[in-house]
């Protein structure tokens, strides 16, 4: 029986070579393009998505070794694009080109899932793994803090 | 049809082309070679283009669609479908553009839709998006576009009415009857405004009357942004499509010597391995080996497996800390001259002071956080390509060239790209695509793994230039000798240029500092690789040398900065630089005021100030950086802005933005290297840029203006190393005259 993985809450098999990473496995077998392809060693960010809730970086990730496991991507993030980071996203108008704002959006939403009011510095340290080249990182920092005092009022 | 429309978009386009051109580098490029097919190389090919709006009416039998012009698609239900033609790059202009027919059209925003054009330059005129033109150049043909389909969609409603369209107005997606309380959408005029004839000169709206243009629109695509949805070049899928991965020959000329590639096709997944022969054209492949996959991951894979050796040919000793040894060199000691006026040798003779500096900067690659990436299916007789793109018109150009084709068989479909900082205007890595589609008979999509983007790319020219001016017993600037050594962009189109030529050294003699003795010289720097256009171009170095020259000489004088700067202006006298003097002024005594310029600081601070003009917008920017030992923080930067009539200022803003993050980027740590001909730097390990914990607050104000508009993709960028150099200056007594500031080397 054949391996398999669980990715925006419904299962797939593992259908392709155990160590190619999670990310081709992604955007190459099942077409979810929403998580990129920036560096392939793990030093952009762009590919961040969540294992079991923790933001992880799927281009240096083999697929094989995430057998059993839970996957979110940007496309599962939420039902109807409403998470309070995405919201704020838009709300700031945060994107230029957008190439890296899936995993800027992933990681903060692994930060807020433990830490709800980051401080400055702990943003800076939670999103120092994510580059954007077109500059966007004060509006990212504005709709991070955004979307942290929304989920207060949530709580 | 409508001449004085015609005409006036002829003679924009033309304009256009010239201005381009000219920013480009390219009018010294012969035009029988290989570029005289593309939009930007002359302007004497725009004859015969048919114009943007020149595709009247083209379905004015169609009841169901109003579609005044090759932009606007008004179907029956009221919704409205904007082309943009010029390419989106993260700059914002698919929202800008558009945003500027709907304002003039009085279109309801939330109807909109705004789709990007595929490559037609006969139907959308160039779509060949740099040197900050887009803004420039479409402003007013938008307008144009906008205010013909409301004029027809106001009379079509008269007619209805049986009175006068003196008696009718426009307001968001109806139009109204004057004298009762009557009106119509826009959905229900479809059919009878097709059949109205296109007004000869629209009348645009009063600035009073802007819905939407000066404000700040949100961006149109940031909702598919935000959930992944946004289809870049590097995602789009197409029936029996393949992956391809390549690795290049690392040196400008090498070839192919040998490729062993019996373990490349042992890789699971792998379906064949193609060599890419050189493509000796501008934009044409450097030649290398692909490996075909059914995914991108066996493609590397693949890569990583062959067995490549090069002939790395007459570049291959190309070392740049012998080169850039060189090129200081070569501007310390006379050099090639390109302009002289009035009389440098008795203002010499006569100085009361003398300064002298030599400034350098490193080669730059663009980094997109998108490797290049395209897809392309090859037929018997037509092609099809999908591509992150700032140049559909090249692409077409290339691969009709490369397959034989008439341009007109090659489909570009132009994508978003995921950066592109003027990296994606060339296309060869979708002419490799094609090569590879064509030798193994299915579309490929082929992307660059970030090793390749950095090492074989187009790089941003390095530079060294000497800067000598005499100050006179009032402190005032007398004479300036400028000399400047830099492996220019003409080289990409002929090899055989050896000095910086006068068009591309101009800037000395046109700079609006206007010194009236003044003697420019351009010293000897062959390329040695690929050079190209990076954002703000050669304004990078421009803004360094004058901007920290010119705190230089302040100290000298014994005065501040923003005094220099003034006192330099002010002593320029020539009437055609009134309007540069007096805008430059103008934002420098804005980021003055709202940085406080002058303002005392606490120990280990230092507040910097540099101005601009580039791309024929103002910017003024202020550093605050604190130091922190030998490092330092940028705190905040104040930007001020001339860019005529404002577009979107959300939009504005993020291009400040942007360009201060890419300024630190290029100040602290950017800096390609080659070693025996090949470039050192491979990844974002190696090639360090800006993160979040070094971005400062960003301000940025604008000066109200109803001048013409004009871009902001690369203005902001020259001013901010000046600035910085200036205020660490200030803060440590370190004067910084390369860059960058902390070189990473391996």
């Amino acid at each position: 029986m054949s391996k398999t993985i669980t990715i925006n809450n419904k299962s797939y098999d593992i259908d392709v070579p155990e160590d190619m990473p999670l990310l081709w496995f992604l955007r190459d077998r099942l077409e979810f393009t929403g998580t990129k392809f920036g560096c392939g060693k793990a030093l952009c960010g762009a590919c961040t998505v969540h294992v079991d809730g923790q933001a992880t970086r799927s281009c240096v990730m083999p697929v094989g070794a995430l057998a059993g496991r839970s996957i979110t991507t940007i496309e599962g993030l939420s039902d109807n694009a409403d998470h309070p980071l995405q919201k704020a996203w838009l709300e700031v108008g945060v994107p230029q080109c957008g190439y890296c704002q899936a995993g800027q959006i992933m990681n903060a939403a692994s930060l807020l899932a433990t830490n709800a009011s980051p401080s400055e510095k702990e943003i800076e340290t939670a999103m120092q793994g994510n580059i954007c080249r077109c500059g966007t990182y004060q509006r990212i920092k504005q709709a991070i803090n955004i979307a942290a005092d929304e989920l207060a009022k949530e709580v | 049809m409508r001449p004085d429309i015609q005409g006036f978009l002829v003679a924009e386009r033309k304009r256009q082309a010239q201005e381009l051109a000219s920013t480009l580098g390219r009018l010294e490029i012969d035009r029988r070679q290989f570029l005289k097919g593309t939009a930007i190389a002359a302007g004497g090919l725009f004859i015969g283009v048919s114009l943007p709006m020149s595709s009247l009416a083209a379905s004015s039998d169609k009841a169901t669609e109003f579609n005044p012009n090759a932009f606007i698609h008004l179907q029956e239900n009221g919704d409205l479908l904007i082309y943009c033609g010029r390419c989106e790059m993260g700059q914002g202009i698919s929202t800008a553009l558009p945003s500027v027919v709907a304002d003039e059209m009085e279109a309801d925003w939330s109807r909109v839709r705004v789709e990007q054009a595929e490559g037609d330059q006969d139907k959308y005129g160039s779509q060949a998006t740099g040197g900050s033109a887009s803004i420039r150049t479409m402003y007013e043909p938008m307008r144009q576009a906008g205010a013909s389909a409301r004029e027809m969609l106001v009379a079509a409603a008269a007619k209805v009415w049986n009175t006068s369209p003196q008696n009718c107005y426009a307001k968001q997606h109806y139009v109204y009857h004057n004298e009762n309380n009557n009106k119509l959408s826009y959905g229900e005029l479809v059919a009878i405004a097709a059949n109205m004839p296109v007004p000869e000169s629209p009348s645009l709206k009063n600035k009073e009357d802007f819905e939407y243009i000066g404000k700040s629109l949100p961006r149109h695509d940031v909702g598919m942004v935000v959930e992944g949805k946004r289809i870049y070049g590097a995602d789009v899928k197409v029936p029996g499509m393949q992956y391809a991965a390549i690795v290049h020959c690392p040196v400008m000329g090498g070839t192919l010597k040998s490729v062993d590639k019996t373990e490349a096709l042992k890789v699971s997944g792998v379906t064949a391995v193609v060599e890419v022969a050189p493509l000796k054209v501008p934009f044409g492949s450097l030649g290398g080996v692909a490996v075909v996959a059914n995914n991108s991951w066996s493609a590397q894979q693949g890569v990583q497996k062959l067995k490549v050796e090069w002939d790395k040919g007459e570049h291959g000793s190309y070392d740049t800390d012998v080169y850039m040894k060189q090129l200081v060199e070569n501007v310390q000691k006379p050099a090639e001259k390109i302009a002289e006026r009035g009389d440098l040798q008795s203002a010499f003779d006569r100085a009361k002071h003398k300064v002298s500096a030599t400034y350098t900067e490193g080669h730059l690659v663009h980094a997109p956080m998108e490797p290049n990436a395209s897809v392309v299916s090859v037929h018997d007789n037509h092609c099809e390509v999908w591509a992150s793109t700032q140049s559909p018109d090249d692409i077409q150009s290339v691969l009709s060239g490369f397959l034989g084709m008439d341009k007109k068989s090659i489909k570009v479909n132009v994508m978003i790209c995921g950066g592109a900082f003027g990296r994606k205007f060339k296309c060869d890595y979708v002419q490799e695509a094609a090569a590879i589609s064509k030798a193994v008979g299915t579309p490929i999509q082929l992307t660059w793994t970030r090793e390749e983007d950095t090492k074989t790319g187009y790089y941003h020219s390095n530079s060294a230039q000497y800067i000598e001016a005499s100050l006179d017993e009032e402190g005032n600037v007398s004479g300036w000798l400028h000399r400047i050594a830099f492996p220019s962009i003409n080289t990409l189109f002929d090899p055989s240029i050896q000095f910086a030529p006068a068009n591309a050294v101009s800037e000395i003699e046109n700079h609006p500092f206007g010194i009236a003795n003044l003697r420019s010289e351009s010293g000897l720097a062959p390329a040695h690789t690929r050079i190209g256009w990076y954002r703000a171009v050669y304004a990078i170095f421009w803004g360094l040398g004058y901007g920290v020259f010119a705190d230089e000489l302040a100290e000298k004088a014994g005065v501040d900065t923003l005094t220099m700067l003034n006192r330099i202006y002010d002593a320029n006298t020539n009437p055609e630089q009134e309007e540069q003097v007096r805008r430059s002024k103008a934002v420098l005594a804005l980021a003055a005021e709202k940085s406080g310029f002058g303002k005392s600081l606490p120990e280990g601070e230092g507040l910097g100030i540099a101005v601009h003009y580039s791309f024929q917008s103002y910017v003024a920017m202020a550093v605050h950086v604190r130091m922190k030992g030998d490092d330092f923080e940028v705190v905040r930067v104040d930007t001020a802005l001339d860019c005529g009539q404002v577009l979107n200022k959300d939009g504005a803003a993020a291009q400040q933005e942007g360009a201060v993050a890419m300024g630190i980027s290029l100040s602290k740590y950017c800096e390609i290297t080659f070693k025996e001909g090949a470039v050192v730097n491979g990844n974002f390990n190696d090639y360090p840029v800006m993160r979040i914990n070094d971005m400062p607050d960003v301000h940025t104000h604008f000066i109200e203006s109803d001048a013409a508009p004009t871009g902001l993709g690369e203005p902001g960028m020259a001013p901010f190393a000046p600035a910085l150099i200036n205020a660490i200056y200030q803060a440590s007594g370190k004067r910084y005259r390369s860059l960058p500031i902390q070189p990473q080397r391996t």
